[in-house]
């Protein structure tokens, strides 16, 4: 069957079978992927994705059925309405019906316009440029060249008929370097029209690697801190998920109850933006326009990200922030591009404020060594050792641990160096952060 | 999935441009989920994941192509897409797929025997265990999982591979709260069965055991941080061999000069006493599987004999770049993924030791009961990870429970620094997320020590 049969077989029973409404979820798309090593190709690979994921509301409950292959359509409709009858909350569940989206502007996407061949070659110079940067470049850990289309669409009983096509293409690098027996490797990455000029992703990776040789521990103790922007970002989107209503309306969050009040920093001000310039959608993943939303202003938390669910069971309106990790998954709540606004001072004058402390450049382990729940985190880390205002030496194998909520209050000095991170589920950005204390552990 | 004859002309299509391999994987499978909050069902999934990827290697250059469509035409455009990545001329021929290679058994109790209300009962006793155990729980939240995976691979050099691959898996996650503070445990174990599982795996106990460890860590202080000793318990604690050693082991990072035991074959890289094993081959495990997914059988791989590195974990593309044979250790998530070279059940073998000893001799320290997860950077070997549940130990006796310990340190010192391995080694479950996605691996230890390592916490001395 083609999608549109098979579409409209499945609405067409789930009405007859006594579903109130029904609605499908559909993402099709083409991907190119290359990576290199050492003037060859290591991985190539071109994809055409397709899947449908059905929701059915039966007896106001949703149930959820996926499948990619578009061939029987009673037996998906059936295993959605006997999901739904496994439901035991009494949520309402809401579906968006018709309106209105606000105008997008695409962001350039030059090298989406290149063959394959000229993609190949693109990713053979990046290792090439990577390699006569600096003499301790040794070879590529990652050379990666990858662009592809997204085509999402949402329709429902209800009339509601959402589509966008998003094209997506970006670089990514892992130079190795060598200095003696020791090797080290940073990654830097670009995408959209920053790919035009990859120079500063080389130097920023191999600066990154650089940094690392000579390294060695501190002693364990409280430090002040400067987060740097990447790292920062990192924390920011490890804590996220504390923002969104629905962790908060099931206990999962410490942010529950605390809208109006202060909990961070009166230098913290953070936003949900769907529409930030190079990475903006119409609408969200259950078909709700975009709305920009102020989530923390001046240290005091003014907004959850809600979905249609979450906003009904408030009583205020959805954030268009309904988001699916996967085509299959059921909906839940995800961020835009979300982050903390920058401040003035520059990256350079953050680290005469910090006087005597620790850079931290890197954070590991965030998907292990944290507790969304509790916000309290204990990471591997890498950095830099500061005294009196300048960079001494490199630091690594140790770790650094607090609360993010702790943390955010403890913020002394916001950067004016903004970095927004790559577009995935959500994506995340901020400027480097002087923290005034956090707890070291060393030797 | 496909008739051969379809798959032979598949094959032929991709090696047109000069390939010298190639290869067909088609994935069937079926996928059932319920998510319950707090004793009411919250969420219930279904979902098929249909598709095939083709691959063509030409001496150490791969080229992947997929489709979520497996029509014969589909098929052979994919092939064509694949082969586009090179641009010779034709110089092998594919063989007649015939080595036969069937590893589908049917699960005892298949999941299409199984209806929600099962799933929900399991999810029902596990909830009310967990919120007997103490009134400081205030969220329980319990997920279920089963898949039936079903697999085909065939290749150029003639053999057609089936594999069928059921697997379920519980998840009980706890909230403890007091004085606005939150800590949470967790217990998700699983199996590579069907629904017969649940036939050895306890729900109340699951329960129970989730709701402990949140409980206890909301009464512990936070842990010290400093270098220390640190015993490790058994299951999941095998985590760290996991991180800190066989990433390193992978072709993937072996095969590129990209790891710290490049090199090291038949070289003492672990103290003598560690003995450690992947063994894909284990009945009814997690990580286990009849024929990995490029259609060569799961084995049981020796990769440190008292101390001595034996082998590597090697998929066909790593064979080609090290020379070494290919040891059943070829993985993906699905077909949007080429295979690497993966983990399956990986776990230290047993030792002499007493495990009430190594804790009484080693002075002060951490006793890690229960670990989180971890990563780690296989140039360097640095890993980390997380204790979910640990105990600060004073002059050799247990002291008191300490939340937010990680711990951190490079892979071949601390296999060095192990001077204690106890008697029973038991396996916990993970996924393990590498460059052809996430797979499901265990990973496993008896009790063990390590004479010291970095503990990270932001507590002070206890």
């Amino acid at each position: 069957m083609t999608f549109e049969q098979f579409k409209d077989a499945c609405f067409r029973l789930a009405l007859e079978k006594g579903c109130d409404n029904a609605e499908i979820y559909s993402v099709s798309g083409d991907s190119f992927s290359v990576n290199v090593l050492s003037e060859e190709l290591d991985r190539y690979s071109v994809a055409r994705e397709n899947g449908l994921n059905l929701r059915v509301l039966f007896d106001g409950k949703n149930g959820y059925a996926y499948t990619e292959l578009f061939e029987d359509p009673e037996f998906l409709v059936d295993r959605a309405i006997d999901n739904a009858k496994a439901i035991e909350t009494t949520d309402v569940n809401p579906m968006q019906g018709v309106c209105e989206y606000p105008e997008i502007t695409p962001p350039e996407n030059p090298i989406m316009e290149l063959s394959e061949s000229e993609k190949i070659g693109l990713a053979m110079r990046l290792e090439r440029d990577t390699l006569a940067f600096d003499g301790r470049v040794n070879r590529m850990g990652y050379c990666s060249v990858s662009t592809g289309t997204t085509h999402t669409h949402i329709c429902n009983t209800l009339g509601l008929n959402a589509e966008s096509s998003d094209k997506f293409s970006y670089a990514v690098i892992g130079p190795i370097l060598r200095q003696g027996e020791d090797e080290n490797e940073a990654y830097a990455f670009r995408f959209g029209k920053d790919l035009l000029d990859c120079s500063s992703m080389i130097k920023e990776s191999v600066d990154n690697a650089l940094m690392r040789f000579n390294a060695r521990t501190v002693d364990s103790g409280e430090y002040r801190v400067l987060i740097r922007y990447d790292a920062a970002a990192d924390l920011l989107q490890a804590f996220s998920g504390m923002f969104s209503a629905d962790s908060v309306q099931k206990g999962l969050s410490l942010l529950a109850g605390k809208l109006g009040e202060q909990i961070a920093a009166e230098n913290i001000t953070i936003f949900d933006d769907p529409f930030e310039k190079d990475n903006p959608r119409a609408f969200d993943d259950e078909g709700v326009p975009s709305v920009m939303t102020t989530v923390v202003e001046n240290g005091v938390l003014k907004s959850y990200l809600h979905n249609l669910k979450t906003a009904l069971k408030d009583g205020v309106a959805s954030t268009s922030n309904a988001g699916r990790p996967g085509v299959a998954a059921p909906i839940g709540i995800a961020a835009t591009n979300f982050y903390i606004a920058p401040g003035i001072k520059t990256y350079d004058q953050m680290i005469g404020l910090l006087d005597n402390g620790l850079i931290i450049t890197e954070l590991g382990g965030l998907h292990a060594g944290l507790n969304p729940v509790s916000g309290d985190f204990s990471l591997i880390a890498s950095g830099l050792l500061v005294q009196n205002g300048s960079i001494l030496r490199s630091v690594e194998q140790i770790t650094c641990a607090g609360n993010f909520l702790e943390l955010m209050k403890n913020i002394e000095t916001v950067g004016s160096d903004l970095h927004m991170g790559l577009p995935g589920n959500g994506r995340f950005g901020s400027p480097s952060l002087l923290i005034s204390k956090l707890i070291i552990s060393g030797k | 999935m496909i008739s051969k004859k379809i798959a032979e002309a598949v094959l032929e299509e991709a090696l047109r441009t000069g390939g010298d391999f190639s290869e067909l994987y088609m994935q069937d499978t079926e996928t059932n989920s319920v998510n319950m909050v707090n004793g009411a069902v919250e969420d219930a999934r279904y979902q098929r994941k249909v598709g095939a990827g083709v691959r063509v290697l030409k001496g150490t250059r791969s080229a992947y192509a997929y489709t979520a469509d497996t029509s014969e035409e589909a098929l052979i455009a994919t092939a064509r897409a694949a082969a586009s990545a090179l641009d010779g001329v034709k110089e092998f021929e594919s063989r007649k797929l015939e080595v036969i290679r069937d590893g589908r058994t049917a699960p005892r109790i298949p999941f299409t025997e199984v209806n929600n209300a099962k799933r929900i009962a399991l999810l029902r006793e596990g909830t009310k265990a967990a919120k007997a155990y103490s009134d400081e729980i205030t969220q329980v939240v319990a997920s279920y999982m089963d898949c039936d995976h079903k697999i085909m691979v065939c290749n150029s050099n003639g053999i057609w591979a089936e594999d069928r691959r059921p697997r379920t898996r519980v998840f009980v996650q706890t909230v403890a709260m007091a004085n606005g503070e939150a800590q949470t445990g967790n217990v998700s174990p699983g199996l590579g069965m069907g629904f017969e599982a649940y036939e050895r795996i306890n729900m109340e106990d699951v329960g129970r055991e989730a709701a402990k460890i949140a409980v206890t860590m909301l009464h512990a202080p936070e842990c010290p941080a400093g270098t220390v000793p640190v015993v490790i318990d058994g299951g999941f604690g095998g985590v760290i061999l996991h991180e800190a050693c066989v990433h390193g082991l992978e072709a993937t990072s072996v095969s590129k000069g990209n790891s710290v035991f490049c090199n090291k074959l038949g070289q003492q890289i672990a103290s003598p006493i560690v003995t450690a094993v992947d063994d894909g081959t284990m009945e009814g495990e997690w990580g286990s599987m009849h024929f990995d997914d490029e259609g060569n059988p799961a084995q049981r791989n020796v990769l440190i004999e008292n101390g001595i590195l034996k082998s590597y974990l090697v998929d066909i593309l790593g064979a080609r770049r090290m020379n070494h044979p290919v040891t059943g250790s070829g993985r993906r998530q699905d077909y949007t993924y080429a295979p690497t070279s993966r983990m399956t059940n990986t776990f230290f073998v047993n030792g002499n030791d007493d495990e009430e000893e190594m804790i009484a001799t080693m002075g002060d320290g951490l006793f890690a009961k229960n670990m989180g997860g971890g990563s780690v950077n296989p140039l360097t070997g640095e890993f980390n990870f997380s204790v979910l549940e640990g105990y600060w130990v004073k002059n050799g006796k247990i002291l008191c429970p300490v939340r937010g310990a990680t711990l951190i340190g490079k892979g071949a010192d601390v296999l060095m620094k192990i001077d204690r391995i106890g008697r029973n080694m038991w396996m916990g479950q993970g996924m393990c997320g590498s460059q052809s996605g996430s797979i499901p691996t265990n990973v496993g230890q008896p009790r063990i020590r390590v004479s010291e390592i970095v503990v990270g916490g932001k507590g002070g001395a206890l």
